[in-house]
């Protein structure tokens, strides 16, 4: 009987105050998407992470045909100089930091680069003597890439030796940058949410002050009296969660797994399973917005 | 049933207070008649009772319990035992009368069935049989008093405070009010009412506590409603206004008359 009474009395709050309540829904559904879309970005970084980190390698360009460095002005690579790097390479000095190595002809840096872009027109325009033969090394950890580089930079027969993880950590600062962006955007909002929330409790209270007074003086209990302003602005600001959570499901589900995954083909983007790990995250955030915001509310204009 | 004990009530340190020092004990069953001019203390002493305000100094005791001492989550169950009548009604427009007295049993949990046999029952009593689905705006103000009251008996609280209930009404419509609260006082029901009514008091001859200044200046069994010479032939408006305008009369004339 009271949860019955209590449930019609939040039906006719949320009716009485529809703009209020549409309101409501709305900026927390924005504030929770920009929270959501953080999230998202920390995800993928993360599945980058674990996808590229075993992949990344040190890699050691030898000199080619092109080359302009200042160490390749011997000209191209000889087989003498790839042999004693080979041998540098195996030596327990430098083997107790790698794992394996492996050295990439021309021919195969070609292959890669064809299966890399494929979809891209530029493959066409590119010949194997324009890309250079390398040894690419797996390091035992990747913090240790100082010592590889130091060791091989000063080779005869070396143009270059690149960090691959430093080019992904350039990326994942970017990303990292702009899941802040997109968590700032949210504080603010989020501010702007429970303001709106308590404005939105306050103007409900103050529309029904007839009834709660009646209630105080029948002696009804404060639960019966606050609960149903309490709840009005938590159901509104579940649906805006909901609401976010079905945004960025369709964002992974559209825009990354058909669109993004489509240009860049070996690229690991999350899932949109994986942003439904989000939703019951944003779904709670957003109640407990609405719970705190109204009951600081309430104490203060529905006192019993 | 409400004992006050020596009862101060300050609102503003500068001002004198709108209780002083008041002793005074209501007893379980009683009908007492709460008059004196505005701002003389009565709806201080209605708030006090319902914990609606807390006491400066002094105790307040209701059916047994000292006020002060019930934690404000308890508050709910001192209210349940003490229904309130006001002068404006205070009824629900957008309900009907039905809903308006089964309000006050929703809101305390009670089920459907009790307040689906107690509602109507209770209108009877007041006198509203066949008007459960008036709304108030379709009633008059002795009805629309009538469902008040009902609301405020329905859940069987143990006192009923009015804070003027005939304020609003012509003198027949009033004696029927009346009529109604001393049929709920004979059942046993504790009934304090603040009025500026003489005609009423006059006529029910029940126990009269006046308050002058926030001071008890008489507390009489069977009483009139007080000393002045009654208005004969005027209209109970001009009454009021005279009663009203007077609260600067010497104490001494009610003392008088004591």
């Amino acid at each position: 009987m009271r949860l019955a009474f209590i449930l019609s009395e939040i039906g006719s709050g949320l009716r009485r105050n529809v703009s209020m309540v549409v309101s409501v829904i709305l900026v927390t559904f924005v504030s929770l998407t920009f929270v959501g879309a953080a999230g998202m970005l920390q995800m993928q970084i993360n599945q980058m992470k674990g996808y590229w980190y075993d992949k990344v390698q040190v890699a050691v360009f030898l000199c080619s045909d092109g080359s302009t460095a200042a160490s390749c002005a011997g000209g191209p690579v000889t087989p003498e100089q790839q042999d004693s790097l080979n041998t540098l390479l195996e030596s327990p000095a430098v083997g107790q930091y790698i794992n394996d190595f492996a050295f990439e002809s021309r021919e195969e840096a070609y292959d890669h680069f064809k299966n890399q872009f494929s979809n891209s027109p530029i493959v066409d325009s590119v010949t194997p003597d324009q890309l250079p033969a390398s040894f690419r090394i797996n390091m035992k950890d990747p913090e240790k890439y100082q010592i590889i580089s130091e060791t091989f930079s000063s080779q005869a027969g070396v143009e270059t030796v690149i960090d691959q993880r430093q080019l992904l950590e350039r990326l994942f600062s970017v990303m990292n940058g702009a899941s802040l962006v997109a968590v700032s955007i949210a504080g603010v909002m989020i501010v702007c949410a429970i303001l709106l929330i308590a404005t939105t409790i306050r103007l409900s209270a103050f529309s029904r002050r007839r009834e709660t007074g009646i209630m105080r003086l029948v002696g009804a209990s404060k639960t019966v009296i606050q609960l149903p302003f309490i709840l009005e602005g938590v159901i509104a600001a579940v649906i805006g969660a909901a609401l976010a959570s079905a945004t960025l499901w369709a964002v992974a589900r559209f825009f990354l797994g058909d669109f993004m995954a489509q240009q860049y083909p070996d690229t690991a983007f999350i899932s949109a399973g994986q942003t439904l790990i989000l939703a019951p995250a944003l779904l709670l955030l957003g109640a407990c917005l609405a719970g705190i915001s109204s009951l600081l509310t309430l104490r203060r204009y529905l006192r019993v | 049933m409400i004992r006050f004990e020596n009862v101060t009530k300050v609102y503003d340190q500068t001002a004198r207070p709108a209780l002083d020092a008041v002793n005074l004990e209501i007893d379980r069953g009683e009908f007492a008649f709460l008059v004196g001019a505005s701002g003389s203390g009565k709806s201080t002493f209605l708030r006090l009772v319902l914990k609606e305000d807390r006491a400066s100094s002094g105790a307040v005791y209701v059916a047994g319990q000292n006020v002060a001492k019930i934690s404000s989550w308890r508050v709910p169950r001192l209210r349940r035992g003490i229904g309130v009548v006001f002068q404006d009604f205070r009824l629900l427009p957008q309900k009907n009368v039905f809903a308006n007295v089964a309000f006050a049993m929703q809101v305390i949990g009670r089920s459907r069935s009790v307040i689906r046999d107690t509602v109507p029952e209770v209108l009877k009593t007041v006198g509203l049989e066949g008007k459960e689905h008036r709304m108030p705006h379709e009633l008059s103000g002795g009805e629309q008093q009538r469902v008040a009251i009902a609301r405020a008996v329905v859940n069987r609280p143990g006192i009923l405070l009015a804070d003027e209930p005939t304020g609003n009404l012509d003198p027949t419509t009033s004696m029927g009010i009346m009529g109604i609260l001393d049929k709920i006082n004979q059942n046993g029901t504790t009934v304090v009412m603040a009025t500026h009514d003489d005609d009423i008091v006059n006529e029910m001859r029940k126990r009269v506590v006046e308050l002058k200044n926030g001071v008890v200046i008489r507390d009489e069994a069977k009483a009139l409603y007080t000393s002045m010479i009654p208005v004969v032939g005027q209209s109970r408006r001009l009454k009021d206004a005279s009663g009203r305008e007077t609260p600067d009369e010497a104490p001494g004339e009610s003392g008088a008359q004591r």
